[in-house]
């Protein structure tokens, strides 16, 4: 068991690495997009390999089924450019900086958590979802009632930001 | 090297991948989709270090959900701000909107 959960661990860490490539260096948004949706389908199958199917589940409704078709439609709305929003090389000084300000914070995290290990337990234990929905109306009652709160004012923060008045224009 | 250190490097990874995706892009549809890779990163952050250790599993789990939903309540408003800018600049990449050093 041992083996498969290696040989899974390695199929999903390539899945996730090639939709970051292709959601980071395509010209074109929609293909970035499938990238996109191909990292986070990936990372779904590490909730799993973690032991919380709960999670795996949201993390396919929530990003794959709704952000994923949001970020569609503002690739829509925005009258994508002939070729590609991002064809066209950029100067090779955005490339340099680029890199310096990604290479600083990865050099930094990856010293901590190399040098420092934590001991990890071998078999994750599984959390029913009767435990979470208790924590949810248990400890952390105010978290999820804020959190609603975010999502109406975000939502109509949304639809007043859009709002066009009849017979302007 | 534990099982906890390979999950965090996938997650660095992804950050890192989020952040380079971020400096480099040029139009703000693309940015949003190197922000959500970045909080995907956390996501799996939070949900292996309190799986795999004694931290409370419950306390990571619904802290990636709340990640979740502010990610999906960011997306929204950015979707929002975005189609904002382009009715009114009539493009969203981030040159034709850049006013101030003119």
């Amino acid at each position: 068991m041992e083996v498969l959960a290696k040989i899974a661990f390695s199929v999903y860490t390539l899945i996730i690495l090639g939709g970051c490539v292709v959601a980071v260096s395509s010209s074109s948004l929609v293909r970035a997009l499938v990238g996109l949706i191909t990292t986070l389908i990936g990372v779904a199958g590490m909730y799993l390999l973690l032991a919380t199917p709960f999670m795996a589940f949201m993390q396919l409704l929530i990003y794959v089924g709704a952000v994923s078709v949001l970020i569609f439609f503002a690739v829509m709305l925005t009258r994508a450019e002939q070729g590609g929003d991002e064809a066209g090389s950029a100067p090779m000084k955005t490339y340099v900086f680029g890199l310096a300000a990604t290479i600083a914070p990865a050099a930094i995290l990856g010293w901590l958590v190399l040098t420092r290990p934590v001991a990890s337990v071998a078999v994750p234990v599984e959390v029913t979802i009767k435990q979470l929905g208790g924590g949810l109306l248990g400890s952390y009652f105010l978290p999820f009632e804020l959190i609603s709160v975010i999502l109406m004012v975000a939502m109509s923060g949304a639809v007043l930001l859009t709002w066009e008045k009849r017979g302007k224009k | 090297m534990s099982a906890l250190t390979l999950y965090q490097i996938v997650a660095l990874i992804l950050l890192c991948a989020g952040l380079f995706g971020l400096t480099q892009r040029r139009s703000l549809v693309g940015m949003l989709i190197c922000v959500e890779l970045m909080l995907n990163g956390a996501g799996l952050s939070i949900v292996a270090a309190a799986q795999l250790t004694d931290f409370s599993a419950i306390l990571g789990q619904l802290g990636t959900l709340f990640v979740m939903g502010l990610a999906a309540a960011e997306a929204t408003l950015v979707l929002a701000i975005v189609v904002v800018v382009a009715r009114r600049f009539g493009s969203a990449k981030t040159s034709d909107i850049t006013t101030l050093k003119e």
